[in-house]
């Protein structure tokens, strides 16, 4: 016996081979770091001060020295669109992690415990999911000052349903896996098997997931600030500037163009980037093709 | 009548492109049946959807010439081709369950082609329909033919599946595993069937299938198909009794027989050659047990005993065996007055799947549908005993071993593991009987975290019944990975790293990890080739005899339970219907269950 199946592990089977990134990928990862890197290093790398007024550079269109021209008060737009979008990228993460906290252990307990538990929770976040996220945020942000944290909570609180509808739906499927009867039969804790057996495995859709909600969320950011209850002038992001820009989009067009082409860039870019990284995440794509 | 010849076909993969057959050549005749037969991965269904012009888009036919009745089918356009396909040439699948559309009526499916190619009215076809279930044995045809494919049982499905693909009145009928997905004795009720089919309409069958017992029965001639190549054909008689090739050796070898019990098996090493750029030379050499210089040379087809062998040994070789592996020295002493490990006393389990409205009488009454999968069984398992449960699917067996391991809870009769009453405690108070108590899966790619490494699926049950101190944790999992003989190094390995044999293995060193007295194994062999099954039953079997582990070996294959098992247990809808000796269960089976069961299966005849 021991000599045929020593045997057993002769032939390696193929190095998974590394697979060439697609081209949505590359696209997606290039457009994504390119306006995450330039936002992260505006203070250094910002051509002017953002918030210098001068009465003498009013509503200047693009040229060499202001490269997407003035505002209304003479600040630059290239340097106010790299702050902002610090100010818009950080309440985006900050509402999507509010959102992950909250939403993934509700539904990896939704999904593996099922029954009353999960009825509860999913008719909670149905409750959640029917409140609109303005009206919600409208409602946190009219009886308080408004402030941006408070923002990146209100929307983390909207896409907390959304989130747990995922994490839900990959738990049904994992819950049925042999190896999680394995882990039964070792009397493992739930809290073991939710978080070491069942998380490990839900983490790629999500992943995809969270980084789509952080785009969404710096929409719907941009749409609070426009409303003023989000970035509170002088400080901008990017639904403030186009807010502020609004009463000159006929002499001054760019003003708004900047940051609105700013946040379409991002979107596009983790949708894409997003997509082609569920492919890649899943392990069991990755493998060899040397079965015996 | 239908003949393939040079067919080379290759997949294009992430991992590039694999050669999945090389210039193959097999005939179809009227009225004859031609076997294909291999292991996964041999490439005997890519023949199938060759034939059928089915192959998929990443697939590249870089030779080969199909041709069916005179008519070469490449010089044929598209058009044609397809009438001819759709016409003359019948498919049917392995699974019955997912081909069928759940949302069309049998009969609308079965007379489907008809309406398209013949021109059929829609009420010609369903009479058509109704004639042709009839031939395939469906009792009231007419009903069934109104019938939705949920609404019939797997046999029948596959039945039906039959009728639709002789409604086109094919002259060749291509089957890829046909009865792969049922119950034995639907399985003999299906090759009847085909039997009878093949006589009456002088079809020519393509039969593909892994199961030699099953082509032994049912074919004239047999190829045996290993990594893309034919490595030997000819009558089926002559192949599977007496055969040349190294490779077709090993496999009859390593197939359980009911007549050579509580011996080793005869496991084939190694695993195929990488595809992507097969040896020139012979593709089993890495494996073959006489392999020689002359080997290297690349192999043809030769004529040799009234058949053809792709080896150039085969007839030096005519008068050797595939080795044995060496039996234990010692035969094992019944241990028939130790106590009991695991006892188990009128165990029953219900699933309650919904309420319907009934009548009794004329007033309706609302009832449970009730499911009852493990109904007032008793049982007890001696230290070192193999306690073999068969039974076809939806008998209660996985029920049943998972209700004795509590992953499901009874609802009455009583569990002792080691002496001790389990069915009662709380879960939080099972530690002791789940170190004692451990399983082994069927599926090894889904009884393995795959984000897990070998090591830390190892390390777990060690850690967790604090089995060994922490520094003492990585030489306790290098000794598992030695009892289940892999190498150390496959410690750092991910599940998809590894064959399906190996992941077995780690699977069965994980239920090891804990130091159990007794390990339900439930269909452990089943998602295997033959040639891993036999190395994975030694390998349990080396266990039972080295560490006295118990077994509850819960299998549907019944000559690998009748190999391994000391005692048996048939189950039937979720009752115990026999309980015996292998061997007099084997031999002098007196329920009537049983005894359908096993003259049901099909066997080899005696090397």
């Amino acid at each position: 016996m021991s000599d045929e199946a020593r045997h057993s592990s002769d032939g390696e089977p193929p190095a998974p081979r590394r697979r060439r990134w697609s081209a949505q990928l590359k696209v997606g990862a290039a457009l994504t770091a390119a306006i995450l890197i330039a936002s992260l290093l505006a203070p250094w790398i910002a051509p002017h001060p953002w918030d210098t007024i001068s009465m003498r550079t009013r509503f200047l269109a693009p040229n060499a020295t202001y490269w997407l021209g003035t505002d209304d008060y003479g600040r630059d737009v290239l340097s106010r669109m790299l702050m902002g979008g610090r100010l818009s990228i950080a309440m985006g993460v900050s509402a999507t992690l509010v959102s992950l906290a909250l939403g993934v252990p509700m539904g990896l307990a939704a999904g593996y415990f099922r029954g009353w538990i999960d009825e509860a929770l999913m008719r909670f976040a149905d409750v959640l999911m029917a409140i609109p996220a303005i009206m919600l945020g409208l409602l946190v942000l009219a009886v308080t000052p408004p402030a941006l944290w408070k923002t990146a909570l209100a929307i983390g609180f909207v896409y907390t349903p959304l989130i747990a509808r995922i994490t839900r739906s990959v738990t049904l499927s994992l819950a049925n896996e042999e190896f999680i009867q394995a882990a039964r039969a070792r009397s493992e804790s739930n809290a073991y098997i939710l978080f070491r057996e069942i998380l490990p495995n839900a983490w790629p859709p999500l992943l995809v997931e969270a980084s789509l909600r952080v785009t969404y969320a710096i929409l719907l950011g941009a749409a609070l600030s426009f409303l003023g209850l989000g970035a509170q002038p002088p400080s901008s992001d990017w639904g403030l500037m186009i807010a502020e820009a609004r009463s000159f989009l006929d002499r001054a067009p760019w003003i708004a163009l900047a940051p609105g082409l700013a946040m379409c860039l991002l979107v596009i870019g983790v949708n894409l980037l997003g997509d082609g990284a569920r492919e890649r995440l899943d392990p069991r794509i990755k493998a060899g093709v040397g079965k015996s | 009548m239908l003949e393939i010849s040079d067919l080379t076909v290759r997949y294009r993969t992430p991992v590039g492109e694999i050669e999945a057959l090389t210039s193959i050549d097999v005939r179809a005749e009227r009225g004859r049946t031609l076997a294909l037969v291999g292991e996964s991965g041999s490439g005997k269904s890519t023949v199938a959807l060759a034939a059928m012009g089915l192959l998929p888009s990443e697939s590249v036919v870089a030779s080969g010439r199909i041709v069916f009745d005179g008519q070469e089918l490449g010089a044929l356009d598209e058009g044609a081709r397809r009438k001819l396909r759709g016409s003359r040439l019948g498919l049917v699948f392995q699974d019955p369950f997912s081909v069928l559309n759940p949302s069309l009526t049998i009969g609308e499916q079965v007379g489907e082609g008809l309406v398209h190619h013949r021109g059929f009215t829609q009420a010609q076809a369903q009479a058509r329909a109704v004639e042709l279930l009839d031939e395939v044995g469906i009792v009231n045809p007419a009903a069934i033919a109104k019938a939705y494919p949920h609404e019939l049982s797997g046999g029948m499905r596959q039945r039906a599946l039959i009728a639709g693909a002789l409604a086109p009145e094919p002259a060749v009928l291509i089957l890829d595993e046909p009865t792969t997905a049922l119950d034995v004795t639907i399985e003999a009720q299906i090759l009847d069937l085909l039997e009878a089919l093949r006589a009456r309409r002088g079809l020519a069958m393509l039969f593909i299938s892994h199961n030699l017992a099953v082509v032994h029965r049912i074919a004239d001639e047999v190829a045996v198909l290993y990594a893309g190549q034919i490595v030997e054909q000819g009558r089926t008689r002559d192949v599977l009794t007496r055969p040349m090739h190294p490779y077709a050796r090993g496999l009859l070898a390593a197939i359980p027989r009911f007549d050579d019990r509580r011996r080793r098996l005869a496991a084939i090493p190694g695993r195929l050659p990488d595809l992507r750029a097969p040896p020139a030379g012979c593709r089993f050499l890495a494996r073959c047990p006489f392999a020689a210089p002359g080997c290297e040379a690349p192999q043809s087809l030769r004529s040799l005993d009234a058949r053809a062998v792709r080896c150039v040994r085969a007839n030096e070789l005519r008068d050797t065996h595939w080795p044995r592996p060496q039996d234990p020295e010692q035969a094992r002493g019944a241990r028939n007055d130790a106590a009991a490990v695991v006892s188990i006393e009128r165990l029953t389990k219900t699933f309650t799947l919904g309420r319907g409205w009934r009548f009794s009488g004329w007033r309706p009454r609302k009832e449970e549908i009730v499911l009852r999968p493990v109904d007032d069984v008793s049982l007890d398992i001696r230290p070192g005993e193999v306690v073999g449960l068969v039974g076809e699917s939806g008998s209660g067996k996985t029920t049943l071993g998972r209700t004795i391991l509590r992953l499901i809870e009874a609802d009455c009769g009583e569990i002792r593991i080691n002496g001790e009453v389990v069915s009662q405690r709380p879960q939080r108070n099972l530690e002791a009987m789940r170190r004692a108590a451990q399983i082994v899966f069927q599926n090894p790619d889904s009884s393995l975290n795959p984000r897990k490494t070998v090591g830390a699926l190892l390390a777990r049950p060690i850690e967790r019944f604090g089995m060994a101190p922490r520094a003492e944790v990585p030489a306790r999992v290098r000794a598992l990975l030695e009892r289940v003989r892999l190498p150390a190094h496959y410690a750092n390995r991910y599940a998809h790293q590894m064959s399906g044999g190996e992941k077995q293995r780690v699977g069965i060193a994980r239920a090891l990890a804990t130091e159990p007295r007794f390990i339900v194994c439930d269909e452990p062999v089943s998602a295997l080739d033959v040639s891993v099954q036999a190395a994975i039953v030694n390998l349990l079997a080396d266990l039972r005899d080295d560490l006295g582990v118990a077994f509850l070996f819960i299998s549907h294959d019944i000559s690998v339970v009748a190999h391994f098992a000391d005692r048996i247990a048939v189950m039937n809808r979720g009752k115990l219907v026999e309980l015996g000796e292998a061997d007099q269960i084997m031999r002098a089976p007196r329920h009537p269950y049983t005894i359908k069961l096993l003259s049901a299966v099909p066997r080899l005849p005696a090397a």
